[in-house]
């Protein structure tokens, strides 16, 4: 439900899988194959001398160092700004309010409505469920537009189909008190707290 | 049976109880006159689509943890490197080695390390790699059930679903909950039971049960029952 780019974690997962891989079996084959550590040296002595080469031009005017050096380091701190950004992204996509809307016909002003209405609405409605371990209500941000997440942890033996459809009646409950249908995802989850609670049945 | 049974009872009273507080706030705010119906097609239409595109993603491992675990590999080895070239280039003595000594050590490989230590380097990272690699390509789909309803979309742990099938195979076979294990994938469920001793069981009424259960749920995809009754039985249960 949140704003984690799946897509993008696969890609660059996959990218940084692959190198890590080619490494490995690079190393693998130089300690046991001496063909190829014959050619690894050939190969990578001739692209030493020409990085050696490059760094004799491009000597920083009065110094002994290359301005490489400091383009290198430059990129290295792209590199490590990029993934930073990378990892805030995941799980982002909180939101605070679930309607906000500005027309005048009707009402002068705007009309803002906070999530922690729904979330508490809902949360109190299902608080003294004796069948549910946990109760999560969060706002989230879905293309552009908030949306509900509902996640209880039932006891066991709980049938998820009941709880989904009173769930879904306190939904329908809250979309006449807030006036706008909002996405709902009701996700009916287990953890540890319901693994380790008794079962639902007669005490 | 008054296993079953319980449950509904104790379910339908919050039921009853609640939403009322709901209903009776709506009712206030409802009847004045103008305001909007909630749910014109147009609205629910937007909703639908973007329902069905937040199931499909709650059905599928968003693979945040290994991204945040390879941006972290990233970044540690970036700021290694910018260490030593920085150092590099405000000609201060290395830390660990020098880029020059490391890059010149690197293009004469096979020699200056044992094989030996040289092939275990390369296997444990030609393994982090393969983890990697197949994390991303691979489905990565989570055990989670669909499950229908009007208004909004629901997911179901398989777990979840797995004790609700017990709890139907436990009280239509009259046995503790210790002597049920149900295991629900993707498309199979696998009901085991061990039946009290001396007490037969009749494999029937638990897939009868079950069945009823699952059908009832209707989660999706529809997962086909299978019940095991183990041959040996247990004492004093």
């Amino acid at each position: 439900m949140n704003g984690t780019p799946h897509v993008l974690n696969r890609i660059l997962i996959g990218i940084l899988g692959l190198k890590l891989l080619a490494i490995g079996i690079l190393l693998m084959l130089l300690a046991t194959v001496p063909a190829v550590g014959r050619w690894w040296q050939g190969w990578s002595t001739g692209l030493w001398e020409h990085a050696k080469y490059l760094s004799e031009q491009t000597r920083i005017p009065g110094r002994e160092e290359s301005w490489l050096w400091i383009a290198a380091a430059a990129v290295l701190v792209v590199l490590i700004v990029l993934m930073v950004a990378w990892v805030s992204q995941q799980g982002k996509g909180r939101a605070n309010l679930i309607v906000s809307e500005y027309d005048d016909a009707r009402t002068p002003g705007d009309v803002n409505i906070g999530g922690n209405l729904a979330e508490q609405a809902l949360k109190a409605a299902l608080a003294e469920r004796a069948d549910l371990a946990g109760v999560t209500v969060a706002t989230y941000e879905v293309n552009g537009r908030p949306g509900l997440r509902v996640r209880v942890q039932p006891r066991q033996g709980v049938s998820p189909h009941l709880l989904a459809a009173d769930i879904s009646r306190l939904v329908e409950a809250l979309d006449l008190v807030v006036g706008r249908k909002t996405p709902v995802l009701i996700h009916i989850g287990a953890g540890a707290r319901t693994r380790f609670s008794k079962a639902e049945r007669v005490r | 049976m008054s296993h079953a049974q319980t449950p509904h009872a104790r379910r339908s009273h919050p039921d009853r109880g609640h939403p009322d507080t709901l209903h009776a706030a709506d009712t206030a705010d409802g009847d004045t006159p103008g305001a909007p119906a909630p749910g014109t097609s147009d609205v629910g239409d937007r909703i639908d689509v973007g329902l069905q595109r937040i199931l499909k993603r709650e059905t599928r491992s968003s693979r945040a943890g290994m991204a945040g675990l390879a941006a972290a590999l990233v970044i540690a080895a970036c700021v290694y490197a910018l260490l030593e070239s920085a150092l590099r280039a405000i000609g201060q003595p290395p830390w660990l080695i020098d880029p020059q000594t490391a890059a010149e050590r690197l293009t004469a490989l096979p020699g200056g390390t044992s094989p030996l230590l040289l092939g275990a380097l390369g296997g444990v990272v030609a393994m982090v790699g393969l983890i990697f690699f197949l994390n991303a390509v691979l489905p990565g789909r989570k055990s989670r059930h669909l499950l229908q309803d009007p208004r909004a979309g629901v997911v179901v742990d398989d777990e979840v679903i797995a004790s609700a099938l017990a709890r139907a195979a436990r009280t239509a076979a009259n046995v503790t909950q210790e002597q049920v294990m149900v295991v629900v994938s993707q498309r199979l469920v696998v009901v085991n039971v061990r039946p009290t001793s001396g007490v037969p069981l009749r494999e029937e009424r638990i897939l009868a049960a079950v069945e009823d259960e699952l059908q009832r749920m209707a989660p999706s995809p529809m997962p086909s029952v299978r019940v095991n009754v183990a041959t040996s039985g247990v004492i004093g249960a």
